[in-house]
């Protein structure tokens, strides 16, 4: 396993270097720059910014370099661990990101961990009798959740739930500042301001993504439960829920992994639709207006979090796929 | 017939119109002004974070972030219902050639950390500004500033600006000296008093992670202290602003929706502010590209468009024709007189003279506006080619010349009436002064003029000459003008309304001196 290790890992360092290069284009060749200062959302203002400041603040953000130098001086300030300062609200984008990735990271792994719990068990669930009233009452809903856009499911938990229920808030991540109070007892209760917040927008990503879980582990499961190896499992007399638990599920792991790998690779992307919906002030969000603002230093460090993200994702899952494959073909060998 | 197709717009707009659902009231509501404590805070609802609050780091998307600015710093000078009046300047005088202007300071101006304010203050803020621009404003018209006496400072212009008392001593904010003098990059200062002003609320917090300020009352403030003891600026989801209003999450909040007065009609708790029109839709006019560079096709678009139907359609609300001089009505410098274009398809057949165009128009992707055009275009032969982009690309294509015709909606239209000069003049850095190609003689001449008329009357006759040739020329073609509808508790805040808009034609109803004892 070893020397698959280090190939691996010299492939994804290749592909680090060819990821560094498209950060810094990808923002570049959308129309527009960071200087046009369109407006925001409905209420564009007039600024009145001489020709001679536009291109003072040219010169400071060295957008008036040529491409080739502003690409080198961007791989300095990254080999310092400076990723520059915001365009569009001068701020540090370090500060700027860690600010928001907290927000994202717990609400994103959150539901993808739950909707894959749920949906695996579900999909196993339904994949285990075919055809029986709860497969189809189980693929029906998942077929339809799948369906759906995730910005109309996030609409809708908003309007019932919030709107109209007034279960929970309009928008947010947390209440602004709420009583100062670092003891256990205002600990508590922060953390509980924010799982009320994160609530709704955890629940649309969960509806989002479990579908997928249930339907990929309900083939899966129908196309194992016959195996050799389940009814050797029920030959010893082991009850069906410990077969399906102990046997089905391992061996229909990896194509989960998979598509566990590939959702949080796709996180980013649906992360912009929800906390936008819901007003949580993560990466999604951030990405969102850095794009309305060709805020390059932005988008280059949120492309650099994600696909770095992305890139360690695929890496786990791939080591995780050996240790998996290895020890199936131990299991079944 | 042809069915129309369902496009990934329409889908877009469908979420659009399920996202303004939340802003109309379905419960009860909330809570009462009445029941408030003294010392609550006032909580001003904002579409977006607006960065730091420094002239140097706040955000120029959008005019929330100036706007903000205007309770920290103060200005030389500023406006009322009713027009300019002194602030930081108690009083000034004009050199006769209206190149110099020398401020008195009011007495007892203070920092928020408690040091004076001084005419050095004042003098060192225009030259600090002259190396590093406030983005909101330029200050390039300024020449020098020097300090003349103990609390008088003396600026001199490169040439005489009738905007100037306005649009810079009333826009520029005066930032301290002992803050910034030694600081040579101020985008990138992050020092504990970066924010300090000397303006009637001080920054006590600001969440950057959700975008809200918390400021409170400076007590030592010259103008005496404010009467609110906190204010507080949240970003809230422009689709939930008017909700979390009902609901008792903020005191204030704006809706471009004018159906949200009727909707709020039988709400014994909330208001609703109407500012004058001061927000403008129109199409960008490129004059240099066949078939836009004759006047009578430009003519036979705005007879084509039913623009009182387009208004009333989008705004929910009395329809406000855009006026063919630009200006909006209820606005200082509008001209009542110009011949307006009525909707007339025959008179635009007539001016077409039978031919037949296609004309390629540039809207942002969630604008309605180019569904209602185009079948009243069509009716008179012209065929819309519509574009969808998103601002920044709308931005670089109306940079480049790269359009025949643009959609843009903004503010900006209400203060002085400069930028009529600026926008054709290429003064301006915005998307749409990029969009503004008209070259015409006469206009450039009356524009300079009157940027040098320091008499009212005589730079009155010059503007309104300059709406009638813009309004005979049409290099531009108003849709429609907008009131923003500000939702408020009238219980924790009393909103007013700014002679031409707060700075230059901002339509917020926060203005300071709706904050202050009278």
């Amino acid at each position: 396993m070893r020397p698959d290790l280090g190939r691996l890992l010299a492939r994804y360092l290749l592909l680090g270097v060819g990821v560094l290069l498209l950060n810094f284009l990808i923002p570049r060749l959308l129309p527009g720059n960071p200087l046009s200062f369109s407006g925001g959302e409905g209420t564009d203002a007039a600024v009145p910014l001489s020709g001679a400041a536009r291109a003072q603040l040219r010169a400071y953000y060295n957008l008036d370099e040529p491409l080739r130098l502003q690409f080198v001086r961007y791989l300095g300030d990254l080999g310092r661990g400076d990723l520059g300062w915001s365009i569009a609200r001068p701020a540090p984008v370090r500060e700027v990101i860690l600010d928001r990735l907290p927000w994202t990271v717990a609400l994103l792994l959150a539901a993808l961990l739950f909707a894959a719990v749920v949906g695996t068990t579900l999909g196993v669930v339904a994949g285990w009798m075919p055809g029986g009233i709860r497969d189809r009452l189980l693929v029906s809903t998942a077929g339809a959740l799948a369906a759906i856009p995730e910005f109309l499911i996030a609409i809708g938990l908003l309007l019932v739930f919030a709107v109209e229920l007034g279960l929970f808030p309009l928008f947010g991540g947390r209440t602004v500042f709420a009583d100062r109070d670092f003891g256990a007892t205002g600990v508590a209760r922060h953390a509980a301001d924010v799982v009320w917040h994160l609530t709704l927008p955890a629940a649309a990503l969960v509806l989002v993504n479990a579908s997928g879980f249930l339907l990929l582990a309900r083939d899966a499961t129908v196309g194992v439960r016959h195996a050799p190896w389940l009814t050797a499992a029920r030959a010893k007399g082991l009850r069906e829920r410990d077969v399906a638990r102990r046997h089905a599920v391992p061996n229909i792991a990896l194509p989960l992994l998979t598509f566990f790998g590939l959702r949080l690779g796709a996180v980013l992307g649906g992360a912009l639709v929800i906390e936008r919906v819901f007003g949580v002030p993560g990466l999604g969000l951030l990405g969102y207006e850095a794009i309305r603002a060709r805020d390059y230093p932005v988008l280059q460090a949120l492309f650099l979090v994600s696909s770095v993200g992305v890139l360690a994702a695929n890496l786990l899952m791939e080591i995780a796929y050996l240790r998996l494959a290895c020890h199936r073909g131990q299991t079944r060998g | 017939m042809p069915v129309p197709s369902l496009t990934r717009r329409h889908a877009l707009q469908g979420v659009a119109g399920a996202m303004t659902a939340l802003a109309l009231p379905r419960t009860a509501p909330v809570g009462s002004g009445a029941g408030r404590a003294a010392d609550a805070p006032v909580r001003f609802a904002w579409w977006s974070d607006v960065g730091t609050p420094t002239p140097f780091q706040v955000s120029t998307v959008g005019p929330g972030g100036a706007v903000l600015l205007s309770l920290l710093y103060d200005t030389l000078t500023w406006k009322d219902a009713a027009g300019i009046i002194p602030w930081l300047a108690a009083a000034w005088e004009t050199s006769p050639d209206g190149r110099a202007y020398t401020f008195h300071l009011v007495d007892g101006a203070t920092w928020h950390d408690g040091r004076p304010l001084t005419a050095a203050d004042i003098a060192f803020s225009f030259d600090y500004y002259a190396r590093h621009p406030y983005r909101w404003m330029t200050t390039e018209v300024v020449e020098t500033a020097t300090v003349v006496g103990e609390a008088a400072v003396r600026v001199a212009l490169k040439r005489p600006s009738a905007a100037f008392l306005e649009n810079i001593a009333g826009v520029v904010p005066i930032i301290p000296r002992h803050v910034w003098e030694p600081v040579v990059d101020p985008t990138a200062y992050t020092g504990a008093d970066r924010s300090i002003g000397s303006g009637p609320f001080a920054l006590a917090e600001h969440d950057q992670t959700q975008g809200a300020y918390r400021l409170l009352a400076h007590e030592g403030y010259w103008r005496g202290r404010p009467l609110v003891p906190e204010w507080q600026q949240i970003a809230v989801p422009a689709e939930a602003s008017v909700r979390v209003v009902q609901q008792g999450e903020a005191d204030v909040s704006l809706s471009t929706d004018a159906s949200v007065r009727d909707l709020l009609a039988g709400d014994p708790r909330l208001e609703v502010l109407e500012t004058a029109p001061l927000s403008i839709v129109r199409l960008a006019i490129n004059t240099a590209r066949p078939p836009l560079d004759r006047r009578e096709v430009r003519q036979a678009i705005a007879h084509a468009l039913d623009r009182g139907q387009i208004a009333e359609t989008l705004t929910r609300g009395p329809a406000i024709v855009g006026s063919a001089g630009v200006v909006p009505p209820e606005t200082p410098w509008h001209n009542p007189s110009l011949p307006q274009y009525d909707h007339n398809p025959d008179r635009a057949r007539d001016l077409l003279g039978g031919q037949r165009y296609t004309i390629d128009l540039i809207a942002d992707t969630n604008a309605r506006e180019p569904d209602l055009m185009a079948p009243m275009l069509e009716a008179v032969g012209i065929t819309l080619n519509v574009q969808r982009v998103d601002p920044p690309t709308r931005a670089q294509l109306l940079g480049d010349g790269a359009f025949q015709l643009a959609l843009t909606s903004h503010i900006g239209v209400g203060g002085d009436p400069d930028y009529l000069r600026r926008w054709y003049a290429g003064e301006e850095a915005n998307a749409f002064a990029q969009g503004s190609i008209f070259r015409h003689e006469k206009y450039a001449r009356l524009g300079r003029e009157q940027e040098v008329a320091l008499e009212l009357e005589a730079r009155r006759a010059l503007v309104f000459a300059m709406q009638e040739i813009l309004a005979e020329e049409l290099p531009t073609i108003v849709l429609y003008h907008r009131r923003f509808s500000w939702v408020y508790d009238p219980g924790a805040f009393t909103p007013m309304e700014t002679w031409g808009g707060l700075l230059n034609g901002v339509p917020f109803p926060n203005n300071k001196l709706a904050l202050l004892a009278t």
